[in-house]
């Protein structure tokens, strides 16, 4: 076990150097995370509607104006509503849908490990 | 005259429905042999259905428009081939064929049940009629196949093109037997419970009809997973789409069911939870053809829906889950004789932690697809949950799991010591260099796809390494575990090494990029039997000067008028290269979408293996008696 905590933490280090490369493809990063609003359950990246290609236009331009990601969410959710966001940020609405799932977890794991005969060595 | 046919047929296969109710109810008392009645008439029922759902195929191929199904999803210039697989390509059509499954699984059942008590046999045979009655009335009330017109119309309104497609006229009818095979452990459970016959007696005898559904279930998925990377354009192959998610919830309950089944077939413990598993996944399978039929979704998928529908399959779900409940807390008793305990480290702990990881992901998916519905209609504000939510809730807690695929299948029953801790230590310290070497060359930064990289190598090679160590020995389970890790694996080089090249181009020119230039030679045209086609010309060439051809098509159909683009798919064992033209309004440009995806042909190949451990493990046991 040693070896493999030695290892994490290694690898740990190696990764911190990594984390400042920069986001090459951010403009299809961010694509993909917007609803195509016209579409049937298509994303932005993935559609070739008018509405996605002017939107594609759209955040390219934002990013050359030098917003971050996350402000360009908030610009286009504050236009187009929390609809577009395919990321479901974390507030008072969504609260039940980002930890129910995770809730549900813990009480499953309870119940297994509280109702099953297990006899210790 | 064949929708006639069909359309009496359907009553006279209703008739028969209470027929067998009326024996069934009679035989319950007798204590002798099943009575040949129920046998016959279940039979006769079959044929019914069968000879209804050709009526309804011959309407199609005949182009009969006083049939209103025919009429709105056919047309006289579409081939053959999709004139037949446009039957099913429809809400009426594929309900019948629905209703054809399930009377074809009831027959199969009783002719494969004779050695078991004659109570459950019975049982079961009345709990399917009920859900068979429903999809009778169902059907022939609000959406009969059969309907028809006056004054006929010359020509019909044509079947949607995305749907003119080989894997979608065979993805339906797959995906059916998966549903529909699990109404046959639903019932059948409900049966046992009444007949006190929840054993491992029974487990065996399901686990056949639980693995059935299931490969079915795997193939159909993967079929419309295939259809949706060609025919949507987009080059992706699953989306967290609603309807996707509708068809993974069955296929995760019925996952956990096929691992808790084995316990009870080895120990009968775990029998209630057995029971909450199989009503869990039918009523899954019958709310996902509610979700999808009722419209309530926003989903690529969505082709056919009606409110009215919907309240009915909403009020016949509701009707089945309480009879299930009702059965489950008068009827079911635990067995507390029989609980056997068993040691932290044993085959029993590791295939419940199976069952609550499952659970975990079912509930996540459950989730995330329902709960935009529900705020929607408390508060009427529309919120999205797409692939990143599902990331993030599934990556994490996928990486135990799959330690946990790779070390569970080694312990033993009650208890169990882990035998050569070094090789599984040193297996996992390979991995994680392996996947270390590999994520410093992606350049792909954060730290939890090292670990689930390492956590996929991981299975990978322990499975690897059984196959040529164990043999024949598990090796079904082996088999499954390893495709497992394989579409694991396929997935995130997938997903990490794809680049794709979008642009604007016209006839003539070429696009060029330090890695590759694509020129676009010509356009042709080419007319078809109900489109028209142009197709473009392109040529690419890599680094090393090698060209390939890739000829993208838009086609415009004649009835109903559409343009779909359709891609072009060269594959090899490496990688896939996928090109779709658009046009782009009013302009000669053609937008041009070109993506190298790694792998692509083993995330299908990995899920073939999976089905095939399935498989492997039927023959195997018709092997062993």
């Amino acid at each position: 076990m040693k070896i493999i905590n030695l290892l994490i933490i290694i690898i740990i280090l190696f990764n911190f150097n990594l984390s400042n490369a920069k986001d090459i493809n951010s403009s299809s990063k961010i694509t993909k995370n917007l609803r195509c609003l016209v579409c049937q359950g298509q994303s932005v990246h993935d559609s070739d509607s008018e509405f996605a290609i002017s939107l594609k236009l759209v955040v390219e331009k934002k990013i050359d104006e030098g917003m971050s990601e996350k402000e360009i969410y908030e610009f286009l959710q504050i236009k187009y509503g929390d609809w577009i966001l395919y990321d479901p940020e974390l507030n008072q609405k969504t609260f039940i849908l980002w930890f129910l799932p995770l809730l549900l977890f813990l009480i499953g794991g309870a119940i297994i490990f509280k109702n099953l005969k297990i006899k210790k060595n | 005259m064949a929708s006639l046919i069909g359309s009496y047929s359907l009553f006279f296969g209703l008739g028969c429905s209470l027929l067998v109710v009326f024996f069934s109810l009679k035989d319950l008392k007798n204590l002798n042999n099943l009575d040949n009645k129920i046998l016959s008439l279940t039979f006769l029922q079959f044929l019914l259905v069968v000879l209804s759902f050709f009526g309804l195929i011959i309407s199609f191929v005949n182009s009969d428009f006083s049939n209103l199904t025919v009429f709105n999803h056919s047309h006289t210039t579409k081939p053959l081939f999709y004139k037949i697989s446009g039957t099913w390509g429809n809400h009426e059509g594929s309900l019948l064929l629905w209703l054809l499954v399930l009377t074809l699984f009831i027959f199969l059942f009783l002719i494969r049940s004779k050695k078991e008590p004659k109570k459950y046999r019975i049982l079961t045979i009345l709990f399917q009629q009920i859900i068979i009655i429903g999809f009778f009335i169902f059907l022939i009330k609000t959406s009969n196949p059969f309907d028809y017109i006056y004054p006929v119309p010359k020509e019909g309104l044509g079947l949607n093109p995305i749907l003119q497609d080989p894997a979608l006229a065979f993805h339906p009818p797959i995906l059916y037997l998966g549903y529909v095979g699990t109404s046959i452990i639903f019932s059948s459970v409900l049966a046992a419970s009444v007949s006190n016959y929840i054993t491992k007696e029974w487990a065996k005898h399901i686990k056949q009809w639980v693995i059935i559904s299931w490969i079915f279930l795997s193939l159909g998925i993967l079929l419309g997973s295939i259809w949706a990377y060609y025919e949507l354009g987009w080059g992706g192959f699953w989306f967290w789409d609603p309807v996707e998610n509708i068809s993974l919830m069955p296929w995760l309950a019925l996952t956990t069911l096929l691992h808790c089944i084995l316990v009870l077939e080895k120990k009968s413990i775990l029998t209630s939870w057995v029971i909450i598993l199989s009503i869990a996944t039918f009523t899954l399978s019958m709310s996902g053809t509610f979700l999808v039929r009722s419209g309530i979704l926003n989903s690529v998928h969505t082709f056919a829906n009606d409110p009215e529908r919907g309240l009915f399959i909403l009020i016949f779900l509701f009707t089945l889950i309480f009879l299930s409940l009702f059965v489950f807390f008068f009827f079911h008793k635990t067995d507390k004789k029989n609980t056997t305990s068993f040691f932290l480290l044993s085959k029993e702990t590791s295939i419940l932690v199976n069952n609550w990881f499952m659970m975990y992901f079912l509930a996540v998916v459950l989730i995330g697809t329902i709960y935009p519905i529900f705020l929607d209609v408390i508060s009427s504000q529309k919120i999205s949950v797409g692939p990143p939510f599902y990331h993030k809730l599934i990556i994490p807690f996928l990486i135990p799991f799959l330690l946990m695929m790779a070390i569970g299948p080694k312990l033993n029953w009650i208890k169990s010591e882990l035998q050569n801790k070094f090789y599984l230590a040193s297996f996992f310290v390979i991995s994680l260099f392996l996947s270390f070497m590999i994520i410093r060359m992606l350049e792909i930064s954060i730290l939890i796809n090292t670990v689930l990289f390492a956590s996929a190598f991981y299975l990978f090679f322990i499975t690897l390494r059984d196959f040529f160590i164990k043999g024949f020995k598990n090796l079904a389970q082996n088999i499954a575990h390893f495709g497992f890790s394989l579409l694991i694996l396929s997935i995130l080089f997938n997903n990490f090494l794809s680049t794709e090249i979008i642009t604007n181009l016209k006839v003539g020119e070429t696009y060029q990029s330090n890695k590759l230039t694509i020129n676009f030679e010509k356009i042709e045209k080419k007319k078809m039997q109900n489109f028209e086609a142009i197709i473009g010309k392109f040529n690419i060439k890599n680094e090393s000067d090698y060209i390939e051809i890739l000829k993208p098509e838009l086609r415009i159909y004649n009835q109903p008028n559409i343009v779909t683009s359709e891609a072009d798919i060269k594959t090899n064992l490496f990688s896939d290269k996928f090109m779709t033209m658009n046009l782009v309004q009013n302009q000669e440009y053609f937008n041009i979408r070109y993506q190298k995806k790694p792998f692509m042909i083993w995330i299908w190949f990995s899920v073939l293996i999976i089905s095939f451990g399935g498989l492997f493990s039927l023959l195997k046991k018709r092997y062993e008696s």
